[in-house]
């Protein structure tokens, strides 16, 4: 008979867990329907493009590792030339087309070339916007159609080992015969035309209109024979001993050394380049790549992401309160106050759109004959 | 070989010099992807397969391997056909403006690479055809093709009109004709241009730079793309792969064929 | 009495309707342009390329506004200008011609002995080695190819390492003028070679024999009854390698180091670095048309060669 009470209220609670199970499920298949209402589809991957090397390995550990641990969705890298990538997605999208990758890492002069274009959607909406720096506006452009990520210098970047009486001060080390064949350079002299400017003999107030002091200084540099490259070049030319100083962004030189090379920078008493990259999403993505591809760029700019993105880089971010790495404190490499972007040369990047293709010629003119 | 020991002796300086700098690479790409350090060096810090074991499992790597295997498909399916049949009537007939029609079929060898590559680009860009794959399958048939109606025309060459005759005399009609006797006859060189094309439309590079883009990356292209990053073994891994599918080509192709068929005279 | 239809069998009666299907279509009256029908496809396939060619030549005509990116409506020959006169294009013409001239000697001297005794040895085993040899590396790839050799002449790979041994310091032996061309050479070794063997193979070795007999010595037998009967061959392979090499893009790019560009690097770098459609255009019409005069001029002057494709005259 007791069995039989407790088999009654077994049942009448196992009832009551029941309702209030199904009652669960029918509120959370309720809601189900909002929720897929709210995002759409989300695609297999999304194609992301990056810089090799260093570049794509920190995107990895802080954005893209992350947002595929959270979303799901798998990020591909393609590491195409940022140059090389642009024809493919302005005839894209001019012919109709879905646009070869989802989001661009993309140097800031370059995205708004294609901001110009008007091949960029809007960024504007994305909510970790309000939490970012001045750095993140782009210049020159209505609202967002890229963000900005951090900024970065071209920094002169040498081998102490080749310096034993301290390291050099002035870009016109570079005209040292001893090291000849052994000075590297960005195949499109990116970030060498101001610094050649006023190592030239020439201003900054002169550049775009004259800037002969710069291909002056350049044509030296070319009797030196410098080997010409990209990002990843230069963390394999140091770490092969193949050369001794080079005009290059802090990551790659900061990469070697990582991998035990002994390597340093400065930025020399005519200044360096700074500038800032940034990411866009181009026209043409279906609805829910669209949606997602924006998700992305919205997650770079998340604090955490941020964080270790950059120190993966060694640059400073976009968002307030990012701690800088513990090697690269007081780096001119990571201006932070006024008084080091006082060294640094900073050029509009309209200027820079404006002229940035005769520049390349020009450069390459002198490299080539 | 008649002649001399001093001849000999040139001839092998020779040879062997052409012979090590067409093996080099070769070796050292082989070896290299043996490593089990991370660097790539020759000869390589101890032996592992592990850099294998990585290509196996990398996706985009295995992905864009596919591809070009699928590109190479198309390429010869298309060339086949049309190639076979350009080559026989080449060698067969004599056609009015028989110069002419040589020069333009040599078209794809004479325009640079560059140029028809720029130019498919062009044109299968304005016929919104970009970003499939099938369409790099026909540009690497149309810019190697010239190889494959010069393997078959070579065939047929030496082909006995005879033959032909004889078979018109024994009653057969045109097309049983041309499938029993003219076909058969020049298959060698279907078989030795098929092969090429597969080849080269599995190895090319240049064409498929210009029409591929991130969604449908080919090998070799995947392959430049990271040597202009950080070379890692796990690159020369993927190369021979390569090298596997070379070997395994030379192999047929002197199986099926015989490789002194292109020693054969003109 | 004649048996059933049925009775055939089945690729009999396939054949029997593709041939009455083909009299059909293609009345015997039509038979002369047989050849024509045959050679439709591959005319169709090339003629791809025919609207390629015209497409560069429209493209050419555009120029680009750096305002908006876009190319312009009107037709102008500004890029024609700009091609001719600036320096940066003469430097780059004349390295690839100078460099595809010396490149096509280099080959066609390293080649001809290489076919000569592929060709002229009785060892079937050696033959078939050097063929495998030759073969292997035509199948591998530019891309690969290269890369090996950035590996073994590199500051310290294998090469340098020993001349470290014999105390001399590590040379630059990459990202310089003489690494392209090398990368070339090697590259080019097997069409050269492909071209020149059945050119050595249709000299019968009786006239080296009898050569010898009359008194020659190797190298005037060589010079005298060799090298003119083998002419088919050593210009069809010059042919090839010289066009080959002067439009070559991947050698200069992966083993110039960016300083050693050649005409299609710099027409790569007007697509996609500068984005100026127009003036790429305009470079690689004029490689066509530079190409093509030497193509033709050759083959007025010395023929095809082994490169031929026509009937073979009995």
């Amino acid at each position: 008979m007791t069995d039989k009470l407790l088999t009654a209220r077994l049942t009448r609670r196992r009832v009551l867990q029941g309702a209030s199970a199904l009652g669960a499920v029918g509120f959370s298949s309720l809601s189900l329907p909002r929720a897929f209402a709210q995002e759409p589809a989300k695609p297999r991957e999304l194609i992301v493009r990056a810089w090799g090397g260093s570049w794509v390995d920190s995107l990895k550990a802080g954005v893209s590792d992350p947002f595929t641990a959270e979303t799901g969705i798998a990020i591909r890298h393609d590491l195409t030339e940022d140059n090389e990538i642009q024809p493919k997605i302005w005839a894209a999208v001019a012919q109709g087309r879905t646009p070869p990758i989802h989001v661009n890492w993309d140097t800031t002069v370059n995205a708004t070339k294609s901001a110009l274009r008007s091949v960029t959607e809007d960024l504007s909406d994305l909510p970790n916007l309000q939490n970012t720096t001045e750095l993140a506006k782009p210049v020159g452009l209505d609202g967002y159609p890229i963000v900005n990520t951090y900024g970065y210098v071209y920094v002169l970047a040498y081998r102490p080992g080749a310096f034993p009486d301290g390291p050099p001060t002035s870009w016109k080390v570079l005209l040292e015969p001893r090291f000849k064949g052994r000075i590297a350079l960005y195949n499109d002299g990116i970030g060498f035309h101001f610094p050649a400017q006023v190592a030239g003999g020439g201003k900054l107030e002169d550049i775009p209109d004259n800037m002969q002091a710069a291909w002056d200084f350049i044509a030296e540099v070319k009797k030196q024979q410098p080997l010409l490259g990209e990002d990843p070049d230069f963390t394999t030319w140091f770490q092969k001993g193949e050369i001794d100083v080079a005009c290059t962004i802090s990551t790659n030189a900061r990469e070697a050394q990582k991998n035990g090379i002994d390597i340093a920078w400065v930025v020399p008493e005519e200044g360096a380049k700074f500038d800032t990259d940034g990411l866009w999403v181009p026209k043409g993505l279906p609805e829910n790549e669209l949606y997602w591809a924006k998700q992305y760029v919205n997650f770079a700019l998340s604090k955490e992401a941020q964080q270790v993105w950059l120190d993966g880089l060694g640059l400073p971010g976009v968002v307030p309160g990012l701690e800088p790495p513990a090697d690269l404190a007081d780096d001119p490499a990571y201006p932070t106050t006024g008084e080091d972007f006082n060294k640094l040369i900073r050029i509009s990047s309209k200027v820079q759109v404006e002229n940035e293709s005769d520049w390349f010629a020009k450069f390459k003119a002198i490299m080539q004959g | 070989m008649t002649g001399a020991l001093s001849k000999k002796i040139v001839l092998w300086a020779f040879v062997i010099t052409v012979l090590v700098m067409l093996s080099a690479p070769t070796i050292v790409v082989l070896g290299a992807s043996f490593t089990a350090g991370n660097m790539i060096t020759f000869p390589p810090e101890g032996l592992s397969l592990k850099w294998y074991a990585r290509i196996a499992g990398a996706s985009d790597l295995r992905d864009a391997f596919l591809r070009s295997l699928y590109v190479a498909t198309i390429c010869t399916l298309i060339a086949v056909p049309a190639g076979t049949l350009a080559g026989i009537a080449l060698a067969k007939y004599a056609v009015r403006f028989q110069k002419t029609v040589q020069i333009y079929l040599l078209l794809p060898f004479t325009i640079p690479l560059i140029g028809s590559g720029i130019g498919l680009m062009l044109v299968l860009g304005e016929a919104r055809l970009l970003g499939q794959l099938w369409p790099v399958g026909v540009a690497c048939c149309v810019i190697n093709l010239p190889f494959m109606i010069w393997a078959v025309s070579a065939s047929a060459a030496s082909l006995d009109p005879d033959l032909e005759l004889a078979a018109a005399n024994c009653g057969a009609p045109p097309l049983s004709t041309f499938f029993h006797v003219t076909l058969p006859a020049v298959v060698p060189g279907v078989i030795s241009g098929s092969l090429l094309m597969f080849i080269l439309a599995l190895n090319e590079f240049l064409v498929s730079l210009l029409l591929v883009d991130a969604r449908i990356v080919t090998l070799p292209v995947l392959i430049y793309n990271s040597i202009r990053s950080i070379i890692t073994p796990d690159l020369a891994a993927i190369s021979v792969v390569f090298i596997a599918c070379a070997a395994a080509a030379v192999f047929l192709l002197d199986r099926l064929v015989g490789l002194d068929i292109f020693l054969k005279s003109k | 009495m004649r048996a059933a239809r049925t009775a055939y069998p089945l690729t009999w009666r396939i054949m029997d309707a593709l041939e009455a299907f083909a009299a059909a279509v293609w009345p015997a009256r039509f038979d002369r342009a047989i050849p024509w029908l045959m050679l439709a496809p591959a005319l169709l396939l090339v003629g791809l390329l025919v609207l390629g060619l015209i497409q560069i030549a429209d493209t050419s005509l555009r120029t680009l506004d750096t305002s908006t990116f876009l190319m312009s409506e009107e037709y102008t020959l500004a890029n024609y200008n700009r091609a001719l006169t600036e320096s940066l294009f003469a430097t780059v013409a004349m390295r690839s011609l100078v460099g595809s001239l010396i490149v096509t000697v280099i080959t066609l001297i390293l080649a001809f002995p290489y076919a000569y005794m592929m060709v002229r040895t009785s060892s079937a085993i050696l033959r078939k080695l050097l063929l495998i040899a030759l073969f292997l590396p035509f199948f591998i790839g530019q891309v690969v190819r290269a890369y090996g050799w950035l590996i073994i002449l590199g500051n310290q790979g294998i090469v340098n390492e020993a001349f470290g041994l014999i105390g001399i310091e590590p040379l630059r032996l990459l990202y310089n003028y003489p690494a392209v061309l090398f990368g070339l050479v090697q590259y080019m070794l097997p069409f050269a070679v492909l071209m020149a063997a059945p050119a050595l193979t249709a000299i019968s070795e009786e006239l080296e024999l009898a050569a010898g007999s009359l008194g020659a010595d190797w190298v005037r037998t060589f010079a005298y009854i060799v090298l003119p009967l083998a002419r088919p061959g050593l210009i069809g392979a010059g042919i090839v390698v010289l066009t080959l090499s002067l439009t070559d893009f991947a050698m200069p790019a992966i083993l110039g180091g960016g300083s050693q560009d050649f005409i299609a690097n710099a027409i790569y770098d007007q697509f996609f670095r500068t984005s100026d459609q127009g003036l790429g255009s305009t470079l690689a019409l004029l490689l066509v048309a530079i190409g093509s005069l030497l193509v033709g001029l050759l083959f007025t002057l010395f023929g095809a060669g082994t490169l031929a494709m026509n009937k073979v005259r009995r």
